[in-house]
């Protein structure tokens, strides 16, 4: 009984702090959601306002091209990013493995992660610039008039997905450097002693056993996906003309540009309700059973 | 008598620690200028410190920047700064909710240029000082290259299509005129000036106003028959980062570059520099640079008087080092022989506010990020009068 009540004492710090710093914000972001800026309560009304903005959801879009809105560029940036980040990782962390020098690629391939989102934004830009880029001059290689990637709507998105490819991609290919290393060495050569290809030892051995990884690497890679801000804000402000405009960027518009609370309540509400429905079931699937 | 040496000395050292006790009295400014432009503005600070014994400390914030961080500090009731460089929209709407202090009797309106203040009004009471602005007079040119080529100044809009044409043909060149882009404002100074020329300055007013549409048939036309030819002759490059687009051109990648007279401080040779404006122009946009005392600063006499310092005696400084153009009453012998060029400019012709300036807030990105649309797919124009026009509403 004094054991626990000792333990108890020592919690309750934690769960001050927890519930000054998160609960209470959640809490207040959630209620602001509900109410108008001239400070009515609406319930969801404000949610289908904001949430029907074309600068959230813009249908015109399907008949003419970018913008479609931030909330279908987010959708289209974790249909793509998602799985690239997730294969690519893992290829990289696999072929990787026990390759002569692989540690020293492996920290070039690092390099990306550690570089601040600002800096890597930036980069971004000056990467895709038809004066000074790379990529542009690549393309021109292969008969492509050379231009500012960023600069153009049906462009812009494509090109950030990519950019952000290289600065994520690191994250998974850790992650799944350390997933491998947790797999015996008997499993292999149990395989191998059974005349299991390398492929079939990828599909029935790595991949299966590699499954928590991927569960994490899944939910976090769409954690940070869904609050993509800082390369958008950096490289293209969202533009050309809302082309690469995503949530997080739009609430931030909201809140510091049009000073509407109330409004990016709503975007951060709708958020963190995606979050959670769509990560709770995968933590669940990938490590629960265990 | 020991303890009473105590006491004494815990008193005297509570004294000293009190907040300002013996802390030197220091001010902080802030504003956007880094680099050559900063470095213009440091004799300006340095002279007010000679001048009041008050030590001045400069940081430096884009407005953008300034425009996420104040408001919360204001309701926090604090300040970064006793003397911020804003966007006047941004000082006159603070003001109205109690974070600004009040400038009225510490400034009068006959010691500058007519209505020079009139953008930190709020029902006839003075928010915020004026500093010196800048011009856009319209497109720059270097005159060895014109010579080389050529080239003249066009005199009506005709002259001006051919003068493209020209330069389109000229081997090197990428494109007869160089779009600056940064957040947007280098097409968004374009785009008012096509304005201000073709629509008239009272059409600049009503936009500001919100009198006038974006989709009326006469801004309608200023876009469909001026800008929209051009951009989709190719005359205009695409948006390309601003500096970059001042070195480009000035090694000749470009023909024309449409900026301010700040530009005149960020060229290595000035007086190989020329300027026009759209041929028929009635006004030009001329933009002066507001600041404001936020009303949380300790030190609220120092800091009136630095604004006020800053708006006057401080213009005078300001403008002898180049790129910028007084409010205050300056005597014209104390600009560089460059910039008093583009103060004449402006004779004959209505000095315009800045129209994205003045509305502000998110039309004003909003304002900056069609435009960016608008260059590269000029087939998109009307989308794009609408999209102003609704945010607009």
């Amino acid at each position: 009984m004094g054991q626990t009540r000792g333990r108890t004492l020592f919690f309750i710090p934690a769960l001050a702090l927890l519930a000054l710093f998160v609960v209470y914000p959640v809490a207040n972001t959630i209620w602001l959601s509900f109410f108008t800026p001239e400070g009515e309560f609406a319930f969801f009304k404000n949610y289908a306002d904001v949430l029907s903005q074309p600068e959230i959801f813009d249908p015109r879009g399907f008949e003419r091209g970018f913008p479609y809105g931030a909330l279908i560029h987010n959708v289209i940036w974790i249909v793509l990013h998602l799985p690239l980040t997730v294969i690519l990782g893992l290829v990289f962390a696999v072929i990787l493995r026990d390759i002569k020098g692989g540690a020293i690629v492996k920290s070039i391939v690092f390099l990306g992660m550690v570089t601040p989102m600002v800096v890597g934004g930036i980069i971004l830009r000056f990467l895709f610039d038809g004066n000074v880029g790379i990529i542009p001059s690549v393309l021109a290689l292969f008969g492509f008039a050379p231009r500012t990637l960023t600069a153009y709507p049906d462009t812009a998105l494509f090109s950030l997905i990519a950019g952000s490819l290289w600065l994520w991609t690191p994250f998974s290919m850790v992650l799944y450097s350390a997933g491998l290393e947790t797999i015996p060495d008997f499993v292999y050569e149990a395989a191998v002693i059974d005349g299991a290809s390398p492929w079939r030892i990828f599909f029935n051995i790595t991949v299966p056993l590699l499954k928590p990884v991927t569960g994490v690497v899944v939910t976090m890679t769409f954690l940070w996906v869904l609050k993509i801000f800082d390369i958008v804000f950096v490289a293209t402000m969202g533009g050309p003309g809302g082309a690469s405009n995503v949530l997080a960027l739009q609430m931030y518009m909201y809140a510091f540009r049009e000073f509407n609370p109330n409004a990016a309540a709503v975007v951060a509400t709708f958020l963190m309700i995606v979050a959670l429905v769509v990560s709770i079931p995968t933590f669940k699937a990938a490590g629960g059973e265990e | 008598m020991k303890r009473k040496m105590i006491v004494l000395l815990i008193l005297a050292l509570a004294i000293c620690s009190l907040p300002g006790a013996t802390a030197e009295k220091k001010l902080t400014v802030i504003s956007g200028w880094s680099g050559p432009e900063m470095d213009a503005f440091m004799p300006v600070l340095k002279a007010f410190e000679k001048e009041t014994g008050i030590r001045v400390d400069y940081q430096i914030y884009r407005a953008e920047d300034l425009a996420v961080l104040l408001p919360a500090q204001f309701n926090a009731k604090t300040t970064p700064g006793d003397v911020i460089y804003m966007w006047s929209w941004f000082i006159t709407k603070h003001a109205k909710d109690g974070h600004v202090l009040e400038m009225t009797g510490s400034l009068k309106d006959a010691d500058f240029i007519p209505g020079a203040l009139d953008a930190v009004k709020v029902d006839n009471k003075l928010w915020g000082g004026v500093y010196t602005g800048k011009v856009k007079p319209g497109f720059w040119y270097r005159k060895s290259f014109f010579k080389k080529h050529g080239l003249s100044e066009p005199k009506t809009w005709d002259e001006f299509v051919a003068l493209c044409a020209k330069l389109q043909k000229i081997s090197g060149v990428k494109a007869p005129i160089a779009s600056g882009n940064g957040v947007g404002w280098p097409l968004s100074d374009i785009t008012e000036h096509f304005i201000a020329t073709y629509a008239g300055p009272q059409v600049t007013y009503g936009l500001i106003d919100k009198k006038v549409k974006w989709t009326d048939p006469v801004v309608k036309s200023v876009f469909t028959d001026r800008i929209v030819p051009l951009l989709k002759a190719g005359y205009f490059s695409e948006p390309i980062e601003w500096t970059m687009a001042l070195d480009l051109w000035w090694r000749g990648d470009y023909g024309l570059y449409f900026m301010g007279s700040w530009i005149t401080g960020m060229v290595d040779n000035p007086d190989d520099l020329g300027v026009f404006s759209l041929p028929g122009c009635e006004g030009i946009v001329f933009a002066p640079d507001y600041a404001f005392v936020p009303a949380y600063t300790k030190y609220p006499a120092e800091a009136r008087k630095l604004l006020a310092f800053l708006s006057t005696k401080g213009q005078e400084i300001q403008v002898s080092t180049g790129g910028h153009i007084a409010t205050y009453k300056v005597p014209l012998n104390a600009y560089p022989p460059v910039d008093r060029g583009v103060a004449s400019l402006l004779k004959g012709v209505v000095a315009l506010p800045d129209l994205d300036d003045t509305i502000g807030g998110e039309w004003q990105a909003a304002f900056w990020d069609q435009l960016k649309l608008l260059w590269v797919s000029p087939g998109r124009v009307n989308e794009v009068l609408e999209n102003l026009q609704r945010k607009a509403n």
